[in-house]
């Protein structure tokens, strides 16, 4: 094969001594539709937000936007406002709190199952890999009725405290969870080295803490980072169960100040999108991929 | 050092069989070799012994005492992988370390086992590295490191050169030997590679359907293999036909040998011949005809044919090959040093093929 025909097979122009019939070669039907198809998926994600950004910073009615007037009237003063209204700060103060309660709850419970499973019994791996599907296939509002109608007859108290989010938020973010932790335990091989420890002498806490556990940070920072993102802007379970979150305080917001509300979310959006970036930055300069982390 | 015994292991995985009726004796200080196509049960085997799986039936021995119902981290096994199964967060060093650390050995203990361990792998100049700053060698040398540091009675090796290339695979698995040979330990090493049962082995085992078909010392194993699957499986042979002669005597091309089974006397059945054991003799009105020739450093192999006949796989030393090229007539004997051969089938040839 000539270099000529990799090039043409990566659909890459030679920038030097490229001839007529690579570049030719080089633009491909299939490369254009492709380029076609991922700028249309572009806008539809990036037109709403731009709308969203002009109307959250930009105080001129789009009935007088004139082309004179694009640069007129930007501001943050909306956002100011919002973020330092009481109930605005005081709702993140629970989401914070209930992320880090959930993320907790979430690897109590599935860390040591996803674990054990992997290395006893792996036959068992598509079974809990259904049955951590199971959060999703229940609607939230017959969740919460059902749970509700229980625990109310049962234990009141519970219900009435804003954590009683916790457990339905750690069930939500299992698919995510397991999934991630699965990823990582096959990425690792978690088999083998649970039996070469095994042949060591190791106990099977040993080999949980010393040995599994510090190999699967990666999966286990992507499955508190995707729950995180997902208590973040749940809204049904903490509005059915009339709790005051950030997402459900950011709609009250918005009723008095439909910009400050608008930019709050906006705001919201971009950090949660930049701590999943991050996370997935971390995990590459530890040598690992996104795909090994589940996500 | 410790002598390892499996007697009457078997073992199936839902319909299929794993080992059936497998008994092994190994002996203090020997290195055996299983050897065997994939599935033949080789691995299992060795799972067994290390307790990672539990056989359906028969037992485990070493030093004469039972631990078929002991789990692998009472054994006090040592165990290298195909796949190296390093702790990835640890260096070399602390791989090496772990199972001493589990053992409650002593710091300084430990440094000082640990230091021995990677002196006599030569890991010296990657001693703190991470597993995947190393070359698959290098890792499959810590994993040997690691899996020695415990004094383990028994060494148990699950393909450990399998997935290197060539080259290293062959330093590797000499460096292997030496180790074992140093240290003393008794050592059970699977692998479906016949060079290198062949070249470290004490005692080879060829396995096939979940039993042992001949446990013997390589040469022996190549030169008398006990049957027509070992003497298939082990090298390279021509099926020849043969004649049955009183007893246990065989009439093979120009001689008379001993075959390792009786046939009835003047029937014909095949016989094992290496290609190596048959000689060609220049003769212009032979039988024979030079096929093709394939020049393989020391020893050139020629494929020699005749009507009717099923073509002869005859390998000569390169100098003594240059007498015979592609076209030229021969007659074929069996070389004078040949004593005993294999006998594949009491039947004929030709009544196999129509059968």
């Amino acid at each position: 094969m000539t270099i000529e025909d990799v090039a043409a097979r990566r659909g890459v122009a030679l920038s030097t001594g490229g001839t007529r019939h690579a570049r030719w070669r080089s633009v491909r039907p299939a490369s254009v539709v492709k380029s076609a198809f991922i700028g249309m998926v572009a806008l539809y994600f990036i037109v709403p937000m731009l709308a969203m950004a002009r109307f959250a910073f930009q105080n001129v009615p789009m009935a007088l936007l004139t082309p004179e007037k694009l640069f007129d009237g930007w501001s943050f003063s909306g956002l100011w406002t919002a973020l330092s209204d009481p109930g605005i700060i005081s709702a993140t103060k629970t989401s914070v709190l209930l992320v880090a309660f959930a993320i907790a709850l979430n690897l109590a419970l599935l860390l040591p199952l996803a674990i054990i499973t992997e290395v006893h019994n792996p036959r068992l791996r598509p079974v809990l890999s259904a049955v951590t599907l199971l959060p999703w296939v229940i609607p939230p509002i017959a969740l919460v009725v059902g749970v509700a109608a229980t625990f109310r007859a049962a234990v009141p108290w519970f219900l009435a405290s804003d954590f009683s989010l916790v457990p339905f938020y750690a069930l939500w973010a299992m698919p995510f969870t397991y999934r991630a932790l699965d990823a990582g335990l096959q990425a690792i091989n978690a088999r083998t080295l649970y039996e070469a420890a095994r042949t060591m002498g190791a106990s099977l806490t040993t080999i949980i803490v010393r040995v599994i556990i510090p190999n699967i940070g990666a999966a286990i920072a992507a499955a508190s980072a995707l729950t995180a993102a997902m208590v973040l802007g749940e809204f049904a379970f903490a509005s059915l169960l009339l709790k005051t979150t950030l997402p459900t305080e950011m709609v009250n917001y918005q009723r008095g100040d439909p910009r400050g509300g608008l930019a709050l979310a906006l705001i919201v959006m971009i950090l949660t999108a930049l701590a999943l970036g991050l996370v997935v930055r971390s995990l590459r300069r530890r040598g690992l991929t996104v795909q090994t982390a589940g996500i | 050092m410790a002598t390892v015994e499996m007697v009457g292991i078997s073992k199936s995985f839902g319909s299929s069989v794993a080992l059936e009726d497998f008994t092994v004796r190994i002996r203090s200080g020997e290195l055996v070799c299983l050897l065997g196509p994939s599935g033949c049960g080789k691995t299992t085997a060795l799972r067994i012994l290390a307790g990672l799986e539990k056989a359906d039936g028969g037992r485990v021995a070493v030093e004469g005492l039972d631990i078929s119902g002991d789990p692998p981290e009472r054994r006090r096994f040592g165990m290298v992988f195909q796949d190296y199964s390093l702790f990835p967060n640890m260096t070399a060093r602390q791989n090496i370390e772990f199972g001493l650390k589990v053992q409650k050995k002593d710091a300084a203990v430990r440094r000082s086992i640990v230091d021995r361990m990677i002196d006599i792998t030569r890991l010296q100049a990657h001693a703190d590295k991470y597993p995947h700053q190393m070359s698959g060698g290098q890792r499959q040398r810590v994993a040997l490191a690691r899996a020695i540091a415990t004094a383990p009675r028994v060494l148990l090796l699950d393909e450990p050169l399998s997935a290197l290339d060539a080259q290293v695979r062959e330093t590797l698995r000499d460096e292997i030997r030496r180790l074992q040979l140093e240290i003393g330990v008794t050592t059970v090493f699977v692998t479906h590679d016949q060079h290198e049962a062949l070249a470290i082995a004490d005692r080879v085992g060829v396995m096939s359907n979940g039993r042992l078909e001949q446990l013997a010392a390589p040469r022996e194993l190549y030169e008398r293999p006990a049957n027509s699957f070992v003497a298939s499986f082990i090298g390279t042979v021509n099926q020849l036909p043969a004649r049955a002669l009183q007893s246990d005597r065989w009439q093979v091309l120009n001689r008379t040998v001993v075959g390792n089974e009786a046939g009835t006397a003047g029937v014909e059945g095949v016989v094992a011949v290496r290609p190596e054991h048959i000689a060609l003799d220049r003769s212009d009105t032979g039988p024979w005809t030079i096929e093709s020739t394939s020049f393989l450093g020391p020893m050139t192999r020629l494929v020699v044919t005749q009507p009717g006949h099923q073509p002869l796989l005859v390998d000569l030393a390169s100098v003594e090959a240059a007498a015979f090229p592609v076209g030229r007539r021969a007659q074929v004997r069996l070389r004078d040093d040949v004593g005993q051969v294999t006998v594949i089938t009491l039947a004929p040839l030709a009544s196999r093929k129509s059968s």
